[in-house]
């Protein structure tokens, strides 16, 4: 789906494809109980949300459970019938969007994508003092573990667990000027690789 | 009992297992004529005379005549369902029973020399259960709600809906056991239910402890409606352990994390009471417990302990060694407690885990539920509340809950508490294993089910029609170190050159948190016709034969199985070269397509011989490369034809 079909679909609710009246979700139509197909929707489609950085997380978990509640395999038989089918590839996107837009990292990764920005497939660089500072970090990590030096270790721990929150904190100042020129989905991209290094180091620890 | 269909619930346990419904005022665990709800999980062989067929016991009459019979008296069936005998290496000294390895890594109990399946004996459980709904209830029985330890792998659940169908009930629901136990608090439904029934009184198996009459019903818009209550269900049962922790809001129950191990419950605390017991028999008398019948007392002797050590600081121990030999011996609680001491401190590092993965602390849990018979053992509650900083919280009783829980999600799927909604995770990451041994995570644990993940495949090999999946379950990083759910075969892609079929196999978990493949070639357009052939555990045909059956019959047939699978195969190889001749045949010379034709008419004729089945077997690998070239004319003429076909 292209760009300008996306935005002037958002700008109207979606309409049901059998009693045409509008959704709240793509998935189901509360009117005529019809579910309907994911296919050819993202994650914000899906939750009812503009491609946007921030977002109410209340209204996103209210909005969340609500269409759960419509569409979970548990409302739709349990035959092999058609709307058992929708039902459940219909769940596991809803649960897979709000997986992701309800976590700050995942949704700004998520929103890079859908403006047209590149993958962390495609581009994998970092700002180059995000390698030094992973390396000497690594490594005085793994030499506090061998010697046992627990004060170390936490001081680590706090340093590395600083960067990620000022990285994270970028993370999201670049994320509200999407779309954004190149360059800011550039930063973007570079944040996003970085804040996985530093994950990693955390996850180390 | 209103008019919704009849759904009941059904708790699968390794020691007992209960079975409940549900109507307006709430579940009901359904009783004997002894007002005891449960049925103890174990089934006896009597072996027939002459040419009669063996009979089969069930529960307390089994359980009975356990020490008389102690090779064909299977229990803990429920720690060898969905296992191989590599598996449960460790488990094999402690049984009575023999258990051998099975066709396509599946496990078998031998009994006079017939082999049955865990499947087939958890069926026999089942089967007793769905009567005894049916006698207490008056109305036939077929759909049930069954639950399983929420640690249970994709192999386990399928084993468990299996044995349910096995029992001629249709399977609606797979439920992990601490979240039905969750659902049983959330209701509230003892305070119309007055006080709990006692439990086992005449018989006097177990003790039920008195249970608090009032208590906040989890779930309901309390104080802090929109906050919701965050809650931990430790539930220790006779061979499993889970700890699940639980949002519950606005009548949603949904599962933050999960963790758990298996083979971690009353049963391993058991056996150190026997390993003590054996030991110090040997040394003071030179007498070692090895036979199965001295041995199976020792079990049900170690469980009485057990049971009398939560009530009492000692307990005497009486064993009769033959020849007027006694052995006596006063156990104390802390000697028990210093032996299972370091069982329970696994568990809380598991529970540490799951807090750790639904990002919490201990103080921030609005309660903690205590469930399974395990935790009655006072050493559980005391270290749970020195780790939770709080007492932990029993209300219902904690061997029925679970059975509860399981009514209430029944009469949610029938149509009842239409607000009601539970959301579970996957216990466990799935992924595949890729070049090198390593596995590309696909689906993280804790990930809210239903979930799905999909991967791009492609062949090494011209002409390729057949792609091999080893699909995996579990948190290491090497594919030898996880759970393998068995390779899954891709076949009857068209024969392209390598590299040319993009496959996109859809890796979906249902609300069961059981994995279904599925798969279409997208460069031929082809998105039907992708056979997917997992190769362990039971197939469906064993399944409805064991149905069918009576379970003294049930018998493997693995030839039979290999048999039907590569007369399918050929019938569609066979139809999908006949489309294609009639579609594109005139491209070929006529020669060409005649020796097509020939070979055609010569597979039929081999498949319907019922010959030898490597012979079947070569047959069709030369018949798929002979017809090769007829293929790639057909994928030439897919590709060049309207519309292109890709992925969103």
């Amino acid at each position: 789906m292209s760009a300008s079909a996306r935005r002037e679909r958002r700008a109207t609710p979606v309409k049901c494809r059998t009693c045409a009246r509008p959704m709240h979700s793509p998935l189901f139509c509360a009117d005529c109980h019809t579910l309907h197909p994911a296919d050819g929707f993202d994650h914000f489609d899906l939750l009812g949300f503009e491609p946007a950085y921030d977002i109410d997380d209340a209204e996103l978990r209210r909005r969340y459970l609500r269409v759960s509640r419509d569409i979970h395999p548990d409302r739709h038989g349990r035959a092999a019938t058609e709307s058992a089918a929708l039902s459940l590839r219909g769940s596991a996107r809803l649960n897979e969007a709000y997986r992701v837009l309800s976590d700050p990292l995942l949704r700004a990764e998520y929103l890079l994508e859908v403006v047209g920005g590149k993958s962390s497939a495609q581009d994998k660089s970092v700002a180059p003092e995000v390698l030094t500072r992973t390396l000497a970090a690594r490594e005085e990590i793994e030499e506090a573990r061998a010697a046992g030096n627990q004060a170390t270790l936490a001081t680590c721990g706090q340093q590395v667990r600083q960067l990620f929150d000022q990285t994270a904190q970028r993370i999201g100042t670049l994320a509200r000027q999407l779309p954004g020129a190149a360059d800011v989905r550039h930063e973007l991209r570079q944040a996003l690789n970085a804040v996985k290094y530093y994950q990693k180091l955390l996850e180390r620890l | 009992m209103d008019e919704r269909e009849l759904i009941v619930g059904i708790d699968l346990g390794t020691t007992f297992s209960l079975v409940a419904y549900a109507d307006e005022s709430g579940p009901h665990v359904i009783r004997d004529e002894n007002g005891d709800g449960r049925l103890p999980s174990v089934i006896g062989v009597v072996p027939g005379r002459d040419a009669e067929k063996p009979r089969i016991t069930v529960g307390w009459e089994a359980r009975d005549h356990a020490v008389e019979n102690p090779r064909a008296t299977v229990y803990s069936i429920k720690r060898l369902i969905g296992k191989s005998v590599a598996d449960v290496r460790r488990e094999l000294p402690f049984l009575t029973y023999a258990v051998r390895s099975g066709p396509r890594d599946t496990l078998q109990v031998e009994i006079d020399g017939r082999l049955y399946t865990p499947e087939e004996i958890s069926a026999v459980l089942l089967r007793t259960l769905k009567e005894r709904a049916e006698r207490h209830l008056d109305r036939p029985v077929r759909k049930a709600v069954i639950t399983v330890p929420a640690y249970f792998d994709d192999a386990q659940r399928q084993a468990t809906r299996n044995a349910g169908q096995a029992a001629g009930l249709e399977v609606v629901r797979i439920v992990n056991e601490p979240t039905a136990a969750a659902l049983a608090y959330g209701l509230g439904v003892r305070e119309q239910r007055g006080p709990a029934p006692p439990t086992a009184q005449p018989r006097a198996r177990g003790v039920a402890l008195p249970t608090p009459q009032c208590y906040e019903p989890l779930g309901r818009a309390t104080t802090r409606a929109s906050d919701g209550q965050l809650v931990a269900v430790y539930d220790l049962g006779g061979g499993t352990f889970d700890i699940s922790i639980l949002r519950i809001e606005h009548s949603v129950f949904q599962v933050l994390s999960t963790a758990g191990d298996t083979h971690l419950g009353g049963d391993d605390f058991d056996r150190t009471l026997m390993a003590l017991i054996t030991r110090e028999v040997r040394d003071q008398f030179g007498v070692s417990i090895d036979a199965p019948a001295t041995r199976q007392a020792l079990r049900l002797l170690t469980e009485r302990i057990k049971i009398r050590l939560s009530e009492q600081p000692q307990a005497d121990v009486e064993l009769d060694l033959d020849s007027g030999r006694f052995y006596r011996r006063t156990i104390q609680r802390a000697e028990f407690e210093a032996a299972i001491a370091e069982l329970i401190e696994r568990t809380l590092t598991l529970f540490a885990q799951a807090l750790r993965d639904a990002e919490l602390t201990p103080a921030e849990l609005t309660r903690v539920i205590l469930v399974g018979g395990s935790t009655r053992i006072p050493l559980v509650r005391r270290r749970m509340a020195e780790f939770c900083g709080r007492e932990p919280y029993t209300a219902l009783n904690p061997e029925e809950v679970v059975a509860e829980g399981a009514a209430i999600q029944a009469a949610i799927l029938a149509g009842a508490h239409p607000d009601m909604l539970l959301l579970d995770v996957i216990p466990l990451s799935l992924g595949i294993e890729t070049m090198g041994g390593a596995v590309g995570k696909l689906i993280l644990r804790n990930t809210t089910i239903p979930c799905r993940a999909t991967e791009m495949f492609t062949t090494f090999v011209d002409g390729q029609t057949a792609i091999k999946l080893n699909v995996l379950q579990g948190e290491r990083e090497l594919a030898e170190d996880c759970r393998s759910l068995g390779e899954f075969e891709l076949r009857g892609l068209p024969p392209m050159p390598a590299g040319i079929p993009k496959v996109e196999v859809e890796f979906l978990v249902d609300a069961n948190g059981i994995l279904n493949v599925s798969a279409r070639e997208l460069r031929s357009g082809r998105q039907a016709g992708i056979q997917i052939v997992p190769n362990r555990g039971l197939t469906r045909a064993e399944v409805e034969r064991i149905a069918e059956e009576s379970i003294a019959f049930a018998r493997e047939d693995i030839t039979a199985h290999r048999r039907i699978d590569l007369v399918n195969q050929v019938a569609f190889d066979a139809t999908k070269t006949e489309q294609m001749l009639a579609r594109v045949g005139y491209r070929l010379d006529p020669a060409e397509r005649q020796r097509i034709e020939d070979d055609l008419a010569a597979l039929r004729r081999l498949a319907r011989d019922a010959p030898d089945l490597d012979e079947l077997h070569r047959a069709l690998d030369a018949f798929g490369k002979s017809t090769l070239h007829l293929a790639e004319i057909g994928i030439r003429e897919a590709l060049a034809g309207p519309g292109d076909v890709g992925r969103r």
